[in-house]
């Protein structure tokens, strides 16, 4: 039962209204801020690769850049880790030395990429042809930059046969680095044409044919290369995402330091928890500020009101009526106030976004303010928590007052 | 078996404790109220006469002794029951009319029912319906600015009957009042008495006291002659 208000007192509440509303706003805007930010890394982590993908590389954990202790990763290897639960299929990659397609001129680097079939590296990305098949030998998947070098576009690619240098002299951008070991050319027959934008390149051959050029570089053998130089790399693929860090585990009790994308957005993530920790922070100052805007406002009306909480407990109101009659006031109050910020900060977050696109027009088209139904409903709750919070005591006041006292109050 | 009644006082006490003194505002108040009575409490000042209508009434509570009204002893009653106590078995009209300014005067006659749980619409319905008894109708939607004194007090009175209580109490309700209309005040209390409405009516001045069937005189806190 709410009588309602009246006079000053409106004036009042509604300005302690407009503190929560700035409050609410201040903690939308700036969580959405967060949020939008949050999405568009994760957007473009995931146009990057697969989440289910742990790359074991062949150093020791904690090794990094130049203190890496080498570690060679074996066909033993393989065999423990295809075991590992939830690991549904494990890809060596061997890469041999940088080369060249001979036909393609100057421009035509390549890194000759010796993989499995239906590695993860060799999905879904084709201009023309196929892909790596089972019992391939001496043919290849290029990129579309290096196809169009040797033919008139990715298709009239296919069927050719290329000659690859392998350990030449090779010009990588505007500087020529010399060649490793002894130069030498294989025919390879172009099968396939790849979308060049993950790697202009990568020139995608069967794992044996890399052995062996390796070897023939080296002036080895296959198998020793396989026993002791090691494979480059391999691609653990997890049955689903949530099974990663599993297999991550496994990778580094076998002793070899891993990658993972999945990692690394959950690392992000933990970084965004502290970022918008942070941020809401800053709009739980404000909010704070408007809780006591609220506990002014209730002290004020309950002295004020004083006489009439007197007659309300004449006439039978219990404690509890007067507690809830200014519990549904401060309730109110917050509600209210609620709904208003979370209006403003939609707004205020659409009007800057248009402000900062029409100052920069090349702005990712991504949304930058993100309000999901959680952080719309978690605002509102709030609001609504801090006002009930701080109408708690004003409130308790009101409901602990004598009748008789209140009565003679003037 | 006998109906209870309205009230009955047992060797009532409520002392005051006033710096290194106690006051005894009632120092053993034995009384009976037989159901339909109109009684007139009458005393000097200080006597305890507001003290013990304020008993009775559930908005203060005696430090000794008992008290029961319409069978209900009061010491019984939590903060809650007393509450209900005091919107549904006793009304109570006071000398400064105690009328919320800014409601309605049909409002403040349905307000006590607002703590009883009743709906907003059967409410004022029975507050039109008791102002209409009482000759209010043409005021019931005015603001408690644009009465007269008589009139607030005839909406108190309202106010006191709408929870049908078993006892109507009044303390010095005529002090607010010209003559006119405090004897006109008093005579609508003897046509609810007529209806057979208990009342419990304190007062200074004899003449009103003498529309009373009775009248207790009290003196120091205690009850001098019945
Ligand atoms: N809350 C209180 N605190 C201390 N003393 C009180 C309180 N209420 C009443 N008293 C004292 O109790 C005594 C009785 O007071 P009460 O108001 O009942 O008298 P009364 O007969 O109604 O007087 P009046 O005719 O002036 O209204 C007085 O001495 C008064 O000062
Ligand atoms: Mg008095």
């Amino acid at each position: 039962m709410s009588l309602g208000n009246y006079g000053r007192a409106r004036l009042r509440s509604a300005l302690t209204t407009a503190g929560v509303a700035i409050g609410t706003a201040l903690v939308v805007l700036l969580i959405a801020l967060a949020t939008g930010a949050e999405e568009n890394v994760r957007r473009s982590i995931f146009s990057i690769g697969d989440l289910r993908l742990v790359t074991v590389q062949p150093f020791q954990p904690g090794a990094n850049g130049l203190s890496a202790v080498p570690r060679t990763i074996t066909d033993d290897t393989v065999a423990k880790l295809k075991v590992v639960a939830h690991v549904d299929g494990v890809y060596r990659q061997f890469d041999a030395p940088l080369g060249m397609v001979v036909e393609g001129g100057d421009d035509a680097t390549i890194r000759p990429q010796g993989i499995e079939p239906g590695a993860p590296v060799d999905r879904g990305d084709l201009l023309a042809g196929r892909h790596l098949e089972a019992g391939d030998r001496a043919v290849a998947v290029i990129p579309g930059n290096i196809a169009r070098l040797v033919a008139p576009n990715a298709g009239a690619a296919i069927g050719r046969t290329v000659t690859m240098r392998v350990g030449g002299a090779v010009k990588l951008g505007s500087t020529r680095i010399g060649g490793s070991g002894t130069p030498r050319d294989y025919g390879v027959k172009i099968v396939g044409v790849f979308d060049e934008q993950a790697s202009q390149t990568s020139f995608r051959i069967p794992l044996e044919d890399a052995l062996l050029a390796g070897a023939e570089n080296r002036g080895l053998t296959a198998d020793a290369i396989r026993q002791t130089t090691g494979y480059s790399g391999l691609a653990v693929e997890a049955d689903d995402s949530t099974n990663v860090a599993d297999i991550v585990r496994a990778v580094q009790e076998l002793g070899f330091s891993s990658f993972s994308l999945k990692q690394v957005v959950e690392q992000i993530d933990q970084g965004f928890g502290v970022f918008k920790g942070i941020l809401a922070g800053i709009g739980g100052v404000a909010l704070l500020v408007a809780a006591i805007g609220i506990a002014n406002t209730m002290v004020m009306s309950v002295l004020e009101r004083t006489r009439e909480i007197g007659i309300m407990k004449a006439v039978g109101a219990s404690p509890r009526d007067i507690r809830a009659l200014f519990l549904a006031e401060a309730a109110y109050v917050g509600v209210f106030g609620g709904i208003l910020g979370l209006a403003l900060g939609l707004a205020g977050g659409q009007i800057i976004d248009r402000i900062i696109r029409q100052l920069n027009p090349r702005t990712n088209p991504a949304a930058i303010f993100v309000v999901g139904p959680d952080l719309a409903l978690g605002a509102l709750a709030l609001a609504l928590g801090i006002a009930l919070l701080a109408g708690f005591l004003p409130a308790r006041r009101a409901m602990r007052m004598s009748a008789l006292s209140a009565l003679r109050y003037e | 078996m006998n109906a209870p009644l309205a009230v009955e006082a047992l060797d009532l006490e409520r002392t005051y404790a006033s710096g290194h003194t106690t006051v005894a505002a009632l120092a053993g108040v034995t009384l009976a109220i037989q159901r339909g009575e109109f009684v007139a409490v009458m005393g000097p000042s200080g006597s305890g006469k507001s003290t013990l209508l304020n008993v009775v009434a559930g908005l203060e509570r005696p430090t000794g002794g008992t008290v029961r009204v319409d069978g209900e002893d009061l010491a019984r009653l939590d903060e809650e029951a007393l509450a209900r106590h005091r919107s549904r078995r006793v009304g109570m009209v006071f000398q400064a009319f105690n009328l919320l300014p800014r409601l309605h005067v049909v409002e403040n006659v349905a307000l006590p029912l607002a703590f009883a749980g009743v709906s907003v619409s059967e409410r004022l319905r029975r507050a039109r319906a008791i102002l209409e008894r009482l000759g209010m109708t043409a005021r019931a939607e005015h603001r408690t600015n644009q009465l007269s004194g008589g009139e607030l007090q005839r909406a108190a009175v309202a106010r006191a009957l709408i929870g049908d209580p078993a006892i109507l109490l009044a303390d010095e309700p005529t002090g607010n009042l010209d003559s006119a209309n405090g004897a006109a005040l008093i005579a609508l209390f003897e046509e609810l008495h007529a209806q057979s409405q208990t009342v419990l009516l304190v007062t200074h001045d004899a003449q009103i006291a003498a529309h009373a069937e009775r009248i207790i005189r009290m003196r120091d806190g205690r009850v001098v002659d019945v």
